[in-house]
This record gives C-alpha cells, sequence and structure tokens, in this order.
C-alpha cells in the first residue's frame, strides 16, 4: 500500500500539524530534521508529508497526487473547494475583516467603493452576500498601503492581534469570518482509503 | 499555435487506448439491448437552462447562431438525451435503451489543470423505473469498470434522502442549499454551525449525521438510528436491498454506501452512484436515477443512467503503458513504373494479415535508408527485376 499523502502549509500550520501528529504518536523527526527535502516520511512510513505553499496544497489535494492536506480556511474561501473538508484542526485562528481609515466612516456616500485585497474572490464574495457592487484590486503584498495611498476605500484581509493595523492608522470595520487550519480530503482518496483517513481524523481530534 | 486551454492534442497509444474503451463500452452497451444515439455539439442555451439542472452559466461556452439566438457546445449529455427523447422517441414504445459516446465540453477554471473537452461513454434507460431498472443499470456500469481496471470502488446513495430531512426544515431554500453544499464537501464543523443554530429535532441530528454515513453494510444500522419517518426509512430500505442485490455481483467490498452523496446537478431524484479507482483523483464514473426531469421536456417518464468519464479511465491505463509509435513490419517499394504493381502487392500483402506501408521514395537505396531508421524489418520492391525482398 503506499503511504498515506499529507499536504502541510509551509511555516507555522506545518509545525502545529508537526505537533499534533507526535501527540498521536507518530515519529516527526524526519520532519523536524528536514533540510531542503520536500517530501518527508513519518511514523514508520505509512505517512508521507509534502511541504508546499497553501495555495499549492489545494491544488495537489484537489488533483488527488495529495490524499490530505492541511490548509488555512482563507486559502479555501479565495481558492474553491472541489475536496472534503473534514476536520477543524482549530489551529491557526485568526480573521478576515473590513477594515479602513480610522475615523472615517467606511460606507458613506453613494459612489461604489474600491477594496484592496490579496483575496479578491473573498472580497467579491463578501459585498455581493450584502448587495453591493464594489471594485476590487488585487494586492499582493503589504495591503495595508492602499487606503494609505489612497489607492482603496478599505481592504479585506487576515487579521491576528490588529497591531500592523493601528500603526498604520487603519481600524477594523467589521469582521468577514473566522479562520483556522483544516484538514481537507481528495474525493477520491477518501471513498478509497476511507478507513485510514478516518483513523487519521478521529485522533487528530482527539488530542486537539 | 498551440491547442486552447483545456484541451488537448491524442496520439497514438493514447488514441488506441482511448478508442478501446470507447469500442469495449459500445460493446457492452449493445450487447444489453441499448442503441446508440449522436446528438449535435451545439445546442440551445436552453436546454441547459432548467431549474435544477445544476449546470453554471460561467462553465459553459456560449456563442449565438445567425437569428442571435444563444447555443452552447453541450456541457452534458443527459439533457440533450432527455430533449431527443421528448421530439424524435415521442411515439416510442417504453423502456428506450439509449448509449452515447461524445464529447462535453465545460469552460473550466484556468490552470486548474481540469480538461474543457472530455469524452464521456454512458447509457440512459428510459420509462423505466424500480429496483430491476437500477441494478440493470449499474451491474452494466460494474461491467465496464471490471473491463478496464480491477481496483475500482463503487458507492451508491439517493437523492431522497437529503430532500425528505432538509424539506422537514423551517429554514429557507438558500440555507437548505447551503446544508447540503456543507454535506456534499463533508465540512462537518461547518455543517454543525449552520444546524446548532435552528431548534432542536430529529431531523437536524439525522442531517448532521449524514456526511458521515458512508462505508460498508453496517452504514444501513447505523442510518437506522437516526432516520425518523417512515419515508426516509423507506427510501433506506430500497437502497439496503439495491446494496445487498449489488452485493451478489460479486463486488465484496467494492461497493460502499454513501448517504452523504448529495450532488449539485439534482435532476436526480432516486438512486445515485459513482465510481472511483486508484490513480484518479476524482469520480470515474457517475450517474443516477432522474425521474422528473423528462417532464421539463414534456414527456413526463422515469428514468436512470451513467456516464463514464473515458479520459480518466484512458490516463488510469496509459499509466501502465509505454507510449510507442507502431511501425509497420513490411515497407513496399515501386520501382519508376511500377507503381500500380506496388500497390497490389500492398493490398495483398495487407490481406495476408501483415502491416505493410507505401514507400515514397524515388530509389531502393533510400527505402533501405528510412526502413533502417523507423526499425521496419524488410522492404520489399516491385520491379523490372519482378519481385525481391531486402532483409534490414
Amino acid at each position: 500500500m503506499k503511504p498515506l499523502r499529507i499536504a502541510l502549509t509551509k511555516g507555522r500550520l506545518e509545525k502545529d500539524t508537526i505537533e499534533a501528529l507526535e501527540k498521536i504518536g507518530l515519529d516527526c523527526s524526519a520532519v523536524r530534521a528536514k533540510g531542503r527535502k520536500l517530501i518527508l516520511p513519518v511514523g514508520n512510513g505509512e505517512i508521507e508529508v509534502v511541504l508546499s505553499k497553501a495555495a499549492d496544497v489545494i491544488t495537489y489535494v484537489e488533483n488527488g497526487v495529495c490524499d490530505l492536506g492541511v490548509v488555512g480556511k482563507d486559502t479555501i474561501m479565495e481558492n474553491g473547494s472541489h475536496f472534503f473538508e473534514i476536520l477543524n484542526l482549530g489551529f491557526g485562528r485568526c480573521n478576515f475583516a473590513l477594515a479602513g481609515k480610522k475615523g472615517v466612516d467606511f460606507y458613506e456616500g453613494f459612489g461604489t467603493k474600491t477594496i484592496a485585497s490579496k483575496y479578491p474572490n473573498v472580497a467579491r464574495k463578501y459585498f455581493e452576500s450584502r448587495g453591493m457592487d464594489i471594485r476590487v484590486i488585487k494586492i499582493e503584498g503589504s495591503v495595508e498601503l492602499a487606503p494609505l495611498l489612497g489607492l482603496s476605500d478599505g481592504i479585506v484581509d487576515i487579521v491576528e492581534t490588529g497591531t500592523t493595523l493601528k500603526e498604520n492608522g487603519l481600524e477594523v470595520k467589521e469582521y468577514i469570518s473566522e479562520i483556522s487550519a483544516r484538514l481537507i480530503a481528495n474525493s477520491a482518496s477518501l471513498k478509497l482509503r476511507k478507513k485510514e483517513i478516518e483513523d487519521l481524523a478521529e485522533k487528530l481530534e482527539k488530542v486537539l | 499555435m498551440i491547442t486552447p486551454e483545456g484541451t488537448k492534442d491524442i496520439l497514438f497509444e493514447e488514441c488506441i487506448q482511448k478508442r478501446k474503451i470507447q469500442q469495449k463500452a459500445a460493446e457492452i452497451f449493445t450487447a444489453r439491448g441499448y442503441n446508440e444515439v449522436i446528438t449535435p455539439g451545439i445546442e440551445y442555451y436552453d436546454v441547459f437552462d432548467l431549474e435544477n439542472a445544476g449546470i453554471p452559466q460561467y462553465e459553459m461556452y456560449k456563442t449565438s447562431d445567425n437569428k442571435g439566438r444563444l447555443v452552447v457546445f453541450r456541457p452534458d449529455l443527459t439533457l440533450p438525451i432527455a430533449r431527443l427523447t421528448a421530439t424524435k422517441l415521442q411515439n416510442a414504445k417504453p423502456p428506450i435503451r439509449l448509449f452515447y459516446n461524445q464529447n462535453i465540453y465545460r469552460n473550466r477554471k484556468d490552470m486548474s489543470g481540469r480538461s474543457d473537452e472530455t469524452a464521456q461513454a454512458g447509457v440512459e434507460l428510459i420509462g423505466a423505473k424500480g429496483l430491476k431498472a437500477d441494478i440493470e443499470v449499474i451491474s452494466m456500469a460494474v461491467t465496464l469498470l471490471s473491463s478496464c481496471v480491477d481496483n475500482f470502488r463503487i458507492e451508491i446513495g439517493h437523492a431522497a434522502v437529503f430532500k425528505l430531512l432538509a424539506d422537514k426544515l423551517p429554514v429557507s431554500e438558500d440555507i437548505k442549499e447551503e446544508i447540503r453544499s456543507v454535506i456534499e464537501s463533508k465540512n462537518y464543523a461547518a455543517l454543525g454551525e449552520i444546524l446548532d443554530e435552528l431548534e432542536p429535532s430529529s431531523y437536524v441530528t439525522a442531517l448532521k449525521r449524514l456526511p458521515r454515513l458512508f462505508g460498508g453494510e453496517e452504514t444501513f444500522e447505523e442510518a437506522a438510528k437516526y432516520m425518523p419517518d417512515d419515508d426516509v426509512k423507506e427510501v433506506l430500505d430500497y437502497l439496503e436491498k439495491l446494496y445487498n442485490s449489488l452485493r451478489k455481483l460479486g463486488l465484496g467490498d467494492r461497493i460502499m454506501v454513501d448517504l452523504g452523496l448529495v450532488q449539485r446537478n439534482d435532476y436526480y431524484t432516486g438512486v445515485v452512484f459513482s465510481a472511483y479507482a486508484y490513480g484518479h483523483g476524482d469520480a470515474l464514473l457517475q450517474g443516477g436515477r432522474y425521474d422528473n426531469l423528462l417532464q421539463e421536456f414534456n414527456a413526463p417518464m422515469p428514468a436512470v443512467g451513467f456516464g463514464l468519464d473515458v479520459d480518466a479511465m484512458t490516463s488510469i491505463m496509459m499509466a501502465d503503458i509505454k507510449p510507442l509509435i507502431r511501425v509497420p513490419e513490411i515497407l513496399v517499394h515501386a520501382d519508376e513504373d511500377y507503381e500500380v504493381e506496388a500497390q497490389i502487392k500492398l493490398n495483398d500483402l495487407i490481406s495476408q494479415g501483415y502491416k505493410a506501408e507505401s514507400s515514397v521514395f524515388d530509389t531502393r537505396e533510400e527505402a533501405e535508408a528510412y526502413a533502417k531508421e523507423k526499425g521496419i524489418r524488410q522492404v520489399v520492391y516491385v520491379g523490372k527485376d519482378s519481385e525481391g525482398v531486402i532483409r534490414i
């Protein structure tokens, strides 16, 4: 039997997932001492961990080259969902929020608002649900710059502590949704390897 | 120039594999009394614009005809066949057994690696309801899958389970759709969040459990604990009967049940099924019963059918096959003025069962060099000193 392959989002989610895997008794020493390797064995080789960028986790799982993935809800909301989202892992908690210049009423006036975001789909969907047409501008880096430079009326972004916003004269106008890490599964894998996947998910759920 | 995003050229060995699957499907269908139909590649948009067709508008390739009417590259095959049955076959006596081997077109998300053009092979059994028809169609799907791969799983579910439970909830259609979509993606957490806001009832509990109710025989026992009403129980009993009948086909653990199988394209009203195999990350074959669809075309009749993703099956089978270019055994070369004689010789060799190719070169030396390069083992020449063979 081929090992169960799990794609992990590099960085903090990776660390939290490895901790959880160790808690359920799987040997993760190979991942701890990974060097530059991107595919690593876990446990006695029954699981294989793949390290990748968040959006790529979804791509690998959707296409079935990885059976499972650990990815933030933010990435899922932005990148569609042709897979099973089987477990809320609880870690990597933060919020999607609409933010703008401090003291300015975001909804003032009748002009079409401009939103800068790393998550254009999330921004578009949120305002669509409120019956508002907006102009969305995709920004790759520090989104906080856009309203400061006068490019946009607001931003839609992930907010953890709100420190960056505060230091730049911005504030949260409203929260859009809560975010945390999710365990996702390829639709064929969940059917073909149901027991293995369910066992793992159940064990993880217990140690969260 | 290359092909548009989401499409591809198919060459040689892959063509052979693909045609083999299509041919196998055609043989299996024909042997069971199904007749082939070919529907046009473009259809009026309206054919696919039904309330519950479940084909998103943005996924259809659209254009207009010379009168400005909206037409689409067919994104689905069941709807055109329903249209055809309601028109061309309106006087036919049911049951009507039809099959197809055609492409569908979907405008997929850019760079997702998914195909915009997919070959499907499938059947529709129209004008027949009940267990016999369902068994016939699913067992045909099993025969087709078994003829291509060893290691597959087929799972069955029932569209009415979700519908009966959701209809009892005092919520809007939008929320029902939200519930359906989180059950479909087995998003237990989100499902819990939506349902916890509703007033607790046996229906809420059952829906919460629904995405987890998949697996083998034990699923029915587990499900029985949660299903509150007789109507849902009846559906479960039917599904169990079908499951047990299909087990007798020697499927063993390869048949599963999933009560959380709630697809979006909900023209399905009864049994629904999907098949999966190692090497492909998505369903290979999908089907189900759609008793209300033909009514949309003014020919109310029950029906059941399935479609196999021929391209996905081809790629699974190609994984074990090295792509190669088939080389003929003999090259037939004509000296000047003996072209016709050479063709007669070629036909003669072919009728003896050889694979032979005609030389387009001027001299025997050139023909020989070509044969050597391509790996053709012998050159037969036809000329004034009659015939001869050069072995390479």
